[in-house]
Protein backbone atom coordinates (compact mmCIF):
# COMPACT_ATOMS: atom_id res chain seq x y z
CA UNK A 1 0.00 0.00 0.00
CA UNK A 2 3.09 2.42 1.23
CA UNK A 3 4.82 1.78 -2.00
CA UNK A 4 1.97 2.55 -4.29
CA UNK A 5 1.14 6.03 -2.67
CA UNK A 6 5.29 6.29 -2.99
CA UNK A 7 4.85 5.77 -6.81
CA UNK A 8 1.79 7.76 -7.18
CA UNK A 9 3.56 11.03 -5.43
CA UNK A 10 6.47 10.35 -7.39
CA UNK A 11 4.48 10.29 -10.60
CA UNK A 12 2.02 13.56 -9.41
CA UNK A 13 1.48 16.03 -12.00
CA UNK A 14 -1.72 17.55 -10.80
CA UNK A 15 -4.47 16.83 -8.36
CA UNK A 16 -7.10 14.47 -10.19
CA UNK A 17 -10.69 14.52 -10.37
CA UNK A 18 -12.61 14.03 -7.73
CA UNK A 19 -16.18 12.66 -7.90
CA UNK A 20 -17.02 14.18 -5.02
CA UNK A 21 -16.35 17.75 -6.05
CA UNK A 22 -17.24 17.63 -9.83
CA UNK A 23 -17.78 21.81 -10.25
CA UNK A 24 -15.94 24.80 -10.73
CA UNK A 25 -15.20 25.70 -7.29
CA UNK A 26 -12.95 23.35 -5.57
CA UNK A 27 -12.99 25.55 -2.37
CA UNK A 28 -13.90 22.10 -0.67
CA UNK A 29 -11.96 20.01 -2.36
CA UNK A 30 -8.99 22.07 -1.26
CA UNK A 31 -10.11 22.22 2.26
CA UNK A 32 -10.98 18.26 2.16
CA UNK A 33 -7.58 17.65 1.52
CA UNK A 34 -5.84 20.06 4.05
CA UNK A 35 -7.84 18.13 6.66
CA UNK A 36 -7.26 14.54 5.20
CA UNK A 37 -3.29 15.28 5.46
CA UNK A 38 -3.26 16.36 8.92
CA UNK A 39 -5.87 14.00 10.26
CA UNK A 40 -3.94 11.15 8.17
CA UNK A 41 -0.79 12.38 10.25
CA UNK A 42 -1.84 12.42 13.39
CA UNK A 43 -3.43 9.30 12.82
CA UNK A 44 -0.89 7.37 11.83
CA UNK A 45 1.67 8.82 14.02
CA UNK A 46 -1.12 8.04 17.08
CA UNK A 47 -0.65 4.33 15.52
CA UNK A 48 3.23 4.67 15.24
CA UNK A 49 3.56 3.81 11.60
CA UNK A 50 5.00 5.76 9.24
CA UNK A 51 3.13 9.19 7.53
CA UNK A 52 4.82 9.34 4.50
CA UNK A 53 1.68 7.76 2.49
CA UNK A 54 0.08 11.36 3.86
CA UNK A 55 2.08 13.13 1.12
CA UNK A 56 -0.69 12.16 -1.11
CA UNK A 57 -2.96 14.81 0.50
CA UNK A 58 -0.52 17.52 1.32
CA UNK A 59 0.67 17.39 -2.71
CA UNK A 60 -2.90 17.93 -3.78
CA UNK A 61 -4.13 20.53 -1.38
CA UNK A 62 -0.72 22.52 -2.44
CA UNK A 63 -2.02 21.93 -6.16
CA UNK A 64 -5.18 23.48 -5.43
CA UNK A 65 -5.21 25.97 -2.79
CA UNK A 66 -3.92 29.27 -2.43
CA UNK A 67 -0.72 29.73 -0.97
CA UNK A 68 -2.42 32.24 1.54
CA UNK A 69 -5.36 30.06 2.32
CA UNK A 70 -2.37 27.35 3.52
CA UNK A 71 -0.43 29.76 5.31
CA UNK A 72 -3.62 31.28 7.23
CA UNK A 73 -4.61 27.47 7.82
CA UNK A 74 -1.26 26.66 9.18
CA UNK A 75 -1.08 29.77 11.71
CA UNK A 76 -3.98 28.69 12.90
CA UNK A 77 -3.14 25.14 13.99
CA UNK A 78 -0.19 26.49 15.62
CA UNK A 79 -1.89 28.76 17.68
CA UNK A 80 -5.04 26.30 18.14
CA UNK A 81 -7.33 28.38 17.01
CA UNK A 82 -8.08 26.25 13.40
CA UNK A 83 -11.89 25.69 12.95
CA UNK A 84 -11.78 22.43 11.19
CA UNK A 85 -12.05 18.86 12.56
CA UNK A 86 -8.22 17.30 13.04
CA UNK B 1 -60.29 32.30 -2.77
CA UNK B 2 -60.42 29.05 -4.90
CA UNK B 3 -63.65 29.49 -5.57
CA UNK B 4 -63.33 32.69 -7.33
CA UNK B 5 -60.48 31.66 -9.07
CA UNK B 6 -62.58 28.51 -10.34
CA UNK B 7 -65.45 30.73 -11.19
CA UNK B 8 -63.32 33.05 -12.96
CA UNK B 9 -61.48 30.28 -14.62
CA UNK B 10 -64.60 28.85 -16.09
CA UNK B 11 -65.84 32.18 -17.83
CA UNK B 12 -62.09 32.28 -19.47
CA UNK B 13 -61.32 28.78 -20.22
CA UNK B 14 -58.36 29.73 -22.32
CA UNK B 15 -56.38 30.45 -18.99
CA UNK B 16 -55.63 27.07 -17.54
CA UNK B 17 -52.84 26.11 -19.90
CA UNK B 18 -51.45 29.56 -17.30
CA UNK B 19 -52.13 27.46 -14.66
CA UNK B 20 -50.36 24.06 -16.14
CA UNK B 21 -47.57 25.94 -17.13
CA UNK B 22 -46.87 27.89 -13.77
CA UNK B 23 -47.94 24.89 -11.68
CA UNK B 24 -45.83 22.58 -13.97
CA UNK B 25 -42.54 25.11 -13.46
CA UNK B 26 -43.41 25.56 -9.68
CA UNK B 27 -43.17 21.94 -9.14
CA UNK B 28 -39.94 21.41 -11.04
CA UNK B 29 -37.96 23.95 -9.35
CA UNK B 30 -39.16 22.87 -5.83
CA UNK B 31 -38.22 19.42 -6.99
CA UNK B 32 -34.65 20.08 -7.85
CA UNK B 33 -34.23 21.94 -4.49
CA UNK B 34 -35.48 19.06 -3.06
CA UNK B 35 -33.07 17.20 -4.59
CA UNK B 36 -30.31 19.29 -3.62
CA UNK B 37 -31.18 19.60 -0.10
CA UNK B 38 -31.04 15.48 0.09
CA UNK B 39 -27.91 15.66 -1.69
CA UNK B 40 -24.76 14.43 -0.21
CA UNK B 41 -22.99 18.05 -1.21
CA UNK B 42 -24.44 19.44 2.04
CA UNK B 43 -24.49 18.74 5.79
CA UNK B 44 -27.50 19.17 8.02
CA UNK B 45 -26.46 17.82 11.28
CA UNK B 46 -22.95 19.31 12.58
CA UNK B 47 -22.63 17.13 15.16
CA UNK B 48 -24.46 13.54 14.11
CA UNK B 49 -23.39 13.69 10.32
CA UNK B 50 -20.03 16.62 9.65
CA UNK B 51 -18.93 15.83 5.63
CA UNK B 52 -21.84 13.23 4.11
CA UNK B 53 -19.33 13.87 0.39
CA UNK B 54 -16.96 11.54 2.11
CA UNK B 55 -19.89 8.76 2.33
CA UNK B 56 -20.05 8.25 -1.43
CA UNK B 57 -18.39 5.97 -3.73
CA UNK B 58 -15.85 7.58 -6.22
CA UNK B 59 -17.80 6.50 -8.99
CA UNK B 60 -20.66 7.71 -7.72
CA UNK B 61 -22.09 10.81 -10.08
CA UNK B 62 -23.23 14.14 -8.27
CA UNK B 63 -24.18 16.20 -10.84
CA UNK B 64 -27.09 16.62 -12.23
CA UNK B 65 -26.28 16.21 -15.90
CA UNK B 66 -22.57 15.34 -16.70
CA UNK B 67 -21.01 15.63 -20.47
CA UNK B 68 -17.91 13.05 -21.49
CA UNK B 69 -17.22 11.82 -18.24
CA UNK B 70 -16.66 8.25 -17.54
CA UNK B 71 -17.41 7.80 -13.97
CA UNK B 72 -16.94 4.27 -13.92
CA UNK B 73 -12.87 4.42 -14.41
CA UNK B 74 -12.23 6.49 -11.27
CA UNK B 75 -11.22 5.17 -8.21
CA UNK B 76 -9.84 6.53 -4.27
CA UNK B 77 -6.74 8.34 -4.30
CA UNK B 78 -5.76 8.56 -1.08
CA UNK B 79 -4.19 6.46 1.23
CA UNK B 80 -6.66 5.24 4.07
CA UNK B 81 -6.18 6.04 7.26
Amino acid sequence: MADIIEEKVKNYRTAPFDARFPNTNQTRNCFQNYLDFHRCSQALSDKGQDVSPCDWYQRVYKSLCPVSWVSKWDDQIETGSFPGKI
Amino acid sequence: MLSTVSRQLRSHPALVPLFIFIGGGMCMSGGYLVRLALGPHVSWNRNGNPEPWNKTEPTQQHKFYAVNMDYSKLKKEGPDF
